[in-house]
């Protein structure tokens, strides 16, 4: 089901003009919203434990934890919203995931005392079925794939 | 917590998982009966929460409640956010969220059992 108010919007606009893309929530994105729904829930339940009970043993690892929690808890929301300013949100997010997932788990790869089991990140993921790595390639094809196209005459947006 | 009413919740679970994969395959959105089969299963994970709690509450403890209650809640959130979703996406991809709602609740099973025995 598409969201009326963002149908209406791509239907009338003047050739040429910068259109919103397709709600990023709809069809597939519905899925992809779950799924970060999910990892946002236990990524967040993961650090807030963490930090409440055993901060001092490893701080570093455990603020990782945190931010971890913070960016994908930002792309469900922003995958949810959609529109010009959430999507930015959404792109800005991914990227930071892949980046982090990434780093961490190079890092873990290099250095196993590194990041002893404490993040979602560690081993890139591997404690969450290596979906905290796939997730972020699949979040930036996903607002590509929806992005806002410049609108040509005859054809619709 | 109790094994058979684990063992119960895991076999409900999985079967709703199949039920909702058959629907994806055929292209269909999630159905009434679905959500029924749904609340099923979030009636029984209610049961296990509350004899989990009775338990706790006597002679039963476990390394991490925190861990666990935490486990608990999630696994409570999991099948209604998947039943919003298929009343808002009425095409296949509703069916796809039901199954990998019922997939977790199966896999958070696993480790709520985990924390249990630690």
């Amino acid at each position: 089901m598409t969201d009326s108010k963002e149908t209406a919007v791509t239907a009338d606009h003047p050739a040429g003009q910068r259109v919103e893309g397709p709600p990023t929530r709809a069809g597939f994105g519905r899925v992809l919203v779950a799924v970060y729904g999910i990892l946002a829930l236990a990524a967040t339940g993961r650090a807030s434990y963490e930090l409440a009970t055993k901060f001092d043993e490893a701080p570093l690892a455990y603020l990782l934890s945190l931010l971890a929690a913070v960016v994908y808890v930002l792309a469900t929301v922003a995958l949810w919203r959609g529109g010009t300013r959430w999507r930015g949100v959404a792109w800005a997010s991914c990227s930071v995931e892949l980046v982090g997932v990434l780093a961490v788990g190079i890092a873990s790869l290099a250095d196993e005392n590194a990041f002893p089991e404490s993040t979602v990140w560690s081993g890139f993921g591997s404690g969450y079925g290596y979906i905290p790595l796939v997730l972020p390639f699949v979040g930036l094809w996903w607002l590509w794939h929806t992005r806002p196209r410049v609108a040509e005459e005859g054809t619709p947006a | 917590m109790t094994v058979p009413l684990t063992v119960l919740v895991v076999v409900a679970s999985l079967a709703l998982a199949a039920w909702a994969g058959w629907f994806v395959y055929r292209d269909r959105p999630v159905i009434l009966r679905q959500l029924w089969g749904a609340s099923v299963v979030e009636l029984l994970l209610v049961v296990e929460a509350v004899v989990a709690g009775v338990l706790l509450a006597g002679s039963e403890s476990v390394s991490s409640p925190g861990l666990f209650w935490g486990y608990v809640a999630a696994s409570l959130l999991v099948l209604p956010f998947a039943a919003a979703v298929a009343f808002a996406e009425r095409t296949r991809w509703s069916s796809v969220v039901l199954l990998l709602a019922a997939v977790t609740v199966a896999f958070l099973q696993l480790r709520m059992t985990q924390v249990w025995q630690a």
